[in-house]
């Protein structure tokens, strides 16, 4: 067994980046939301499949979106599942947010008190660097016009 | 689907059984942790007791169905059945669990076998598992979620409790009823884990795990195997139990990529609800207790809303201790169910039904029990009702 202290330093999960989920990492270091639309239906899906799964075919595009939706629900996580939150972190927030576009993502709060946070809050997208090659989308409450 | 197309639903009605059930004891086993407990070893304990409590020999059964044990090959080799004529694996997922009786009734009212023993084994506990964490990415939803420390179970169950409780104001003091409850029955059950009675200050308390929900909503993390031994109405009525006929069994679904619906389950619910209690003479009032799953408290409510028990949002209000109690108007998860009892996915609330509906008991039993319900909220979902066949 080796000496390092990978366990004491172990960081959080970070995505696995594969040929079909990596336009939407590119989309994010640019500070640009997209995910995939049917080029026959139009209709966005999310996260990443091979095909639509309205139309079943593979005519589709990666495609800006709004960046605005609403808080469908949230949750504070005690629990130490995984490595890489500190202490100080816990509890720390997950949000499932319903994009104004229709799909569903799983994602973070920034900007805003847990104490402030409700469902079908409007939320917008921002943008937190990882690395080199990440960029998490987060969402912050929206000061735009977007009214749901 | 319209009503009249699912008539064929009773096909099934009153032709299978379940004849033998196998439990291992999951308190003592709690107490004792080993982390070389296999988990086909506890399986393999469950398929001698149903075998025993069936009173079937082992050259009877022809068939085996195996759920969370990785393989049917080497859970067939332990039990010496080498030539079974029908055989499936189902993952280890609570929902599989009824899903594992629908299979068994299937193979059994088609001829393709006529004894299906129905195994399932858990050393979660001794192996260390946490049911969260484990995927950092390896399916197309955790590779979305686990940035941002997403993962379990309990948290998306919680993701819906919040949004039912901004919906429809839900406190959590219902699901401290169903804890209550649930303790309440497993404190008159010799085999449960958990025995020792806890009050509303001890819910309130408990420490969070995904907030809203905390340690006392969740399912205990333990050991064990559970068997049921399926077989036809017809033979099962020259066995030594009474009979328990499956009645009416259901299946519905509502898959999406992220687990939780915006109706919390009312869609599949209530399609199989409708579906049990057109096929069924017992209506909702002619059964004697519901065994509902209880991955995590508020799944009770989602099920209890879904099949009509109550309307949408109303379940807070429903769920009173002296309904939900054993001599209530519909006793809950009489063993204790997930939460006291034991974490077997489902499968001990089946043997608990069969127990109930032979009139074991003891301390425990409900009243008049002819009827019972087994029922499964979650993405992929089952309903059944269950007979006590009194001929
Ligand atoms: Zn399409």
């Amino acid at each position: 067994m080796s000496t390092d202290t990978t366990n004491t330093t172990e960081q959080k999960p970070l995505p696995p980046v594969n040929t079909l989920t990596k336009p939407f990492w590119d989309g994010c270091r640019e500070g640009v939301l997209q995910i995939q639309f049917c080029n026959i239906c139009d209709l966005p899906w999310f996260p990443p499949a091979e095909a639509c799964p309205r139309c079943l075919q593979d005519d589709w595009e990666w495609r800006p979106i709004s960046g605005h939706g609403a808080v469908w629900s949230w949750i504070r996580m005690w629990q130490q599942y995984f490595p890489g939150w500190s202490p100080d972190e816990y509890p720390y927030t997950v949000a499932l947010i319903k994009l104004e576009e229709g799909p569903y993502m799983y994602s973070t709060l920034v900007d805003i008190d847990d104490k402030d946070v409700s469902c079908d809050l409007s939320v917008e997208v921002e943008f937190r660097t990882v690395n080199e090659e990440i960029t998490l989308p987060v969402f912050r409450p929206s000061h735009g016009t977007t009214d749901r | 689907m319209t009503q009249t197309s699912r008539a064929e639903l009773r096909n099934l009605q009153d032709k299978t059984a379940i004849v033998g059930v196998g439990t291992t004891q999951f308190g003592a086993i709690y107490r004792d942790l080993d982390p070389e407990r296999s988990a086909y070893e506890l399986g393999l304990i469950a398929f001698r007791e149903a075998l025993q409590d069936a009173g079937l020999k082992r050259s009877e059964v022809d068939g085996v169905i195996v759920s969370r044990l990785p393989h049917y090959g080497r859970m067939c080799e332990m039990i010496g059945l080498r030539h079974p004529r029908f055989v499936n694996v189902l993952p280890g997922e609570g929902r599989q669990s009824g899903i594992a009786l629908q299979y068994a009734a299937l193979a059994v009212a088609n001829g393709l076998a006529d004894v299906v023993a129905c195994i399932y084994g858990n050393n979660g506990r001794s192996s260390g598992a946490r049911y969260g964490g484990e995927d950092r990415g390896t399916t197309p939803q955790a590779m979305f979620e686990a940035p941002y420390g997403m993962t379990s179970p309990g948290a998306v169950t919680a993701m819906m409790f919040r949004r039912h409780q901004y919906r429809y104001g839900t406190t959590t003091e219902p699901l401290g009823h169903l804890a209550i409850s649930n303790r309440a029955n497993a404190a008159l059950n010799p085999n449960a884990v958990m025995q020792r009675p806890i009050t509303m200050d001890d819910y309130l308390g408990a420490r969070y795990i995904a907030e809203p929900l905390s340690l006392l909503d969740y399912c205990l993390i333990n050991d064990g195997g559970v068997c049921f031994i399926v077989t036809s109405a017809e033979r099962a009525r020259d066995l030594k139990h009474t009979p328990v006929l499956l009645h009416a069994t259901s299946q519905a679904s509502d898959i999406t990529p992220v687990y939780v619906a915006d109706d919390f389950w009312h869609e599949p619910m209530s399609q199989i609800a409708d579906d049990l209690f057109a096929v069924s003479e017992a209506q909702r009032e002619d059964l004697a207790f519901a065994k509902l799953y209880d991955n995590f408290t508020p799944t009770m409510l989602f099920t209890l809303e879904g099949m009509g028990f109550c309307e949408p949002g109303e379940s807070a209000d429903w769920i009173t201790p002296e309904r939900i109690g054993l001599h209530g108007e519909l006793p809950l998860n009489t063993s204790g169910g997930h939460t006291s009892e034991s974490y077997m996915q489902g499968w001990a609330l089946h043997v608990e039904a069969v127990r109930q509906l032979r009139r074991e008991c003891g301390d425990r039993q409900v009243a008049d029990a002819q009827y019972g319900l087994y029922a499964c909220a979650a993405p992929l979902a089952t309903g059944h009702i269950l007979k006590r066949d009194d001929r």
